[in-house]
């Protein structure tokens, strides 16, 4: 155990000191968190906002309007995914002798986004009900959404005329015109439903990421170490077995210290923000690092029985695809199981020891595993582990003093009767 | 008490006996030579001494006792692929590989520094491996084995790509050891270094031993019929009739005298008749050279060939195999 240990420590201490680790740890978390707070960004930025201006005869009614609109922007503004709610600057004004040609001129220039001509109700036939037209000239077509505003905001205005014509009280105008508001009760597990999807989304990404980069850097060191023959001191001192386990803690506590700086940055970076709301519960997190572990114990002990197979990084390239198969194949499922998590077709592929990290975690995160499920998982895997780590470490044993061909299928079968 | 012992060990990968039927005996203070061509078995042998590797049938003995891993921390070996972490700083290479054979880190960063200092490396302490020459990182590798104190030695190929210079002084340092009562073993196919430093060898040949034994016991074994001579002049002399066979080469000559009940007379008569005709620099009498004896002991076990066999031919003839 203790040389294990010494393993792993020169393995962890030699690659955290890397260039290569540093750059990884700071620069993916930078660009993901580049994008992410880029699209806020601009999508903040192009939370349309729009000038217009109203104008009319009857002030009165312009100012109505006006207020009106401010109103409802006011509560549009309040609900939830208020990034995307135009924000208005209104102004109402009166007509002049020249209203018009200044508003145009104001439109071409750009400082004003479209006008609403309001035309009084025809003063010519009383016993008509007529209403005032409105014609609305925007900028350009952008703007042709403004006139659902503008028309949602007339309704209300209008009708608090006719009622006050016909008597009523403003107040009570205003009671009868309380806009209804439906109010959305959640269950208790669906809560915050849609963030923690994009939480769970992300760290799905990082364990698969990590999965496959430290996977392969389990491959790529052993290739390294048969290349500059280092195993043949090695193996004078220690068994194979305990440097395959030592190399693989090594790599992998490498991978969980980025796992654990990025997540800490995560959360300390969202903390503060708004936009980005990644919620995560405790469950979730503590289920990452279970099936993370377990995934990365799966896929590196494959990766080192491939590394001690092969001479050099190309001829791992072509083995590559044992190690990325199973993973591509989550990736495959990956939206019917983060819709559906828990179909038939979910259940049954997260039972599966190469997809289980990646699916169960899915599941347990998004939807509703039974608890014989989950441990069923763990079970199965962690037999597949011991099952994939035996095999391994006997192709290791042999292969690591193997140098020059490939060897065949037939010649590894053998591999694994030597003692 | 004996430090390695080797009892019809045998070791068959696949299709290819790589060991057979090999038994040695290893005393402490003995510098060993194991010899052969490439790929006659020398480094499976070694591999079996050190369970890297098991042997199919026979038994392995280290230090009076059946091998066990545990008695891996008295044994310190070079192998003959060098193998350091390149990235790696030269102290933090040793303290590490020093402390996987069970020294503290204190104690193996403390003996580096001093073998260094021995070894005349002090610059490369604090740089990185792969910024060492070549013949550097063969140091740093010899101190690698030595660290942790063995009592038995095992160097496979030790000076291969070294100069002379650092050669002697590792030679000289194995050969120090060796007199405090640590064994040495050898591994090359440099017949002539063997000749110089060990005072006992094992010939394989195709992973058969065929010749053992201390190096004068041997050598004692065979007549002294070997002339060298260096000379200027006439070389009539050379028609001499006890000679049976020579290779001139520029001012000397190597004589191979026929066998004789009375091979030192017929020497002395050569040396009359040679100064006679020449001038004599250097006139000696030998033994046939391990080189010789190995060849020809080659030539007993192998179905006769025509025409003689050197070296070179016999690792040609070998050196395809996998060394495994």
């Amino acid at each position: 155990m203790h040389n294990v240990w010494l393993i792993a420590r020169r393995e962890y201490v030699e690659r955290i000191r890397t260039r290569g680790f540093l750059i990884t740890t700071v620069m993916i978390p930078l660009i993901m968190g580049g994008l992410l707070y880029g699209s806020v960004f601009v999508n903040s930025k192009s939370a349309p906002a729009a000038h217009i201006a109203l104008v009319s005869a009857d002030t009165q009614l312009a100012l109505d309007l006006q207020s009106e609109l401010q109103q409802q922007q006011a509560v549009r503004m309040a609900q939830p995914n208020s990034s995307k709610v135009t924000r208005l600057t209104v102004d109402a004004m009166g007509i002049g002798p020249d209203t018009r040609t200044i508003l145009d001129e104001e439109l071409r220039s750009g400082d004003l986004d479209g006008y609403l001509w309001m035309m009084p109700a025809s003063t010519v036939a009383k016993s008509e009900p007529s209403r005032p037209t409105f014609l609305f000239t925007p900028r350009s077509s952008e703007q042709d959404s403004l006139r659902s505003t503008l028309a949602s905001a007339l309704g209300p205005v209008l009708m608090r005329r006719q009622l006050a014509n016909r008597g009523i009280l403003a107040s009570d105008a205003n009671l009868i015109l309380q806009p209804v508001d439906i109010g959305i009760t959640q269950s208790a597990h669906r809560d915050n439903r849609e963030s923690s999807q994009v939480g769970v989304f992300i760290l799905f990404f990082l364990m698969y990421m990590v999965i496959m980069l430290y996977g392969m850097n389990v491959a790529r060191s052993i290739i390294e170490e048969k290349t500059s023959r280092i195993f043949e001191v090695m193996l004078a001192t220690i068994r194979p077995e305990e440097m395959m386990a030592g190399k693989i803690l090594g790599v992998g506590s490498v991978g969980l210290t980025q796992v654990a700086l990025w997540l800490t940055a995560g959360l300390v970076l969202t903390a503060g923000g708004q936009g980005i709301h990644v919620v995560l519960t405790l469950a979730q997190v503590l289920y990452f690092f279970v099936y993370f572990i377990l995934g990365y114990a799966f896929y590196s002990s494959i990766a080192a029985g491939l590394g001690a197979m092969t001479n050099s990084e190309q001829e791992l390239q072509q083995l590559n695809l044992f190690l990325v198969l199973p993973l591509l194949v989550c990736f495959a499922t990956l939206m019917s199981v983060l819709t559906y998590p828990d179909s038939t077709m979910a259940r049954v592929l997260a039972l599966i020891p190469p997809f289980t990290p990646l699916l169960m975690y899915l599941r347990v995160s998004l939807g509703h595993p039974a608890s014989w499920e989950i441990a069923l998982s763990i079970v199965l895997t962690s037999a597949s582990i011991y099952v994939v780590v035996w095999v391994s470490s006997r192709i290791y044993r042999v292969g690591v003093l193997m140098y020059g061909k490939r060897p065949t299928l037939p010649e590894l079968l053998r591999w694994l009767k030597y003692s | 008490m004996s430090i390695v012992q080797l009892q019809n060990i045998r070791k068959v990968y696949d299709t290819k006996v790589a060991v057979e039927d090999l038994s040695f005996t290893i005393e402490p203070g003995t510098m060993f030579g194991l010899l052969g061509p490439n790929g006659s078995g020398k480094t499976s042998s070694i591999r079996m001494m050190i369970g890297i590797t098991v042997p199919d049938s026979g038994t392995v003995s280290l230090f009076d006792k059946p091998f066990t891993r545990s008695a891996l921390g008295r044994v310190g070996y070079l192998p003959e692929e060098r193998g350091l972490y390149k990235k790696m700083n030269v102290l933090a290479q040793l303290t590490f590989l020093g402390q996987l054979h069970g020294l503290s880190a204190a104690v193996a960063a403390r003996r580096a520094t001093l073998w260094c200092e021995r070894l005349d490396i002090v610059e490369a302490i604090s740089k990185k491996t792969e910024d060492l020459s070549k013949g550097m990182q063969q140091k740093i590798q010899f101190i690698a084995a030595l660290l942790h104190d063995p009592d038995l030695i095992l160097m496979d190929e030790p000076f291969s790509g070294l100069d002379p210079v650092n050669a002697f002084l590792l030679m000289s340092t194995l050969v120090d050891l060796c007199s405090i009562g640590k064994a040495v073993i050898f591994s090359t196919h440099r017949m002539d270094q063997v000749e110089k430093f060990c005072n006992s060898i094992a010939l394989i040949h195709r992973g058969h031993l065929i010749l053992s034994g201390s190096m004068r016991e041997i050598k004692s074994g065979y007549p002294r019929n070997r002339i060298l001579i260096h000379y200027e002049g006439d070389d009539a002399f050379l028609q001499h009739r006890c000679i049976e066979n020579v290779t001139r080469y520029n001012g000397h000559a190597e004589i191979r005298l026929r066998p004789s009940a009375t091979l030192a007379d017929d020497a002395q008569s050569l040396l009359t008749k040679a100064i006679q005709h020449a001038r004599v620099s250097r006139f000696q009498v030998m033994e046939p050279t391990l080189e010789e004896i190995f060849i020809e002991k080659v030539q007993e076990t192998l179905p006769v060939k025509t025409g003689k066999l050197s070296m070179a031919q016999l690792e040609e003839e070998d050196g395809g195999e996998l060394d495994a």
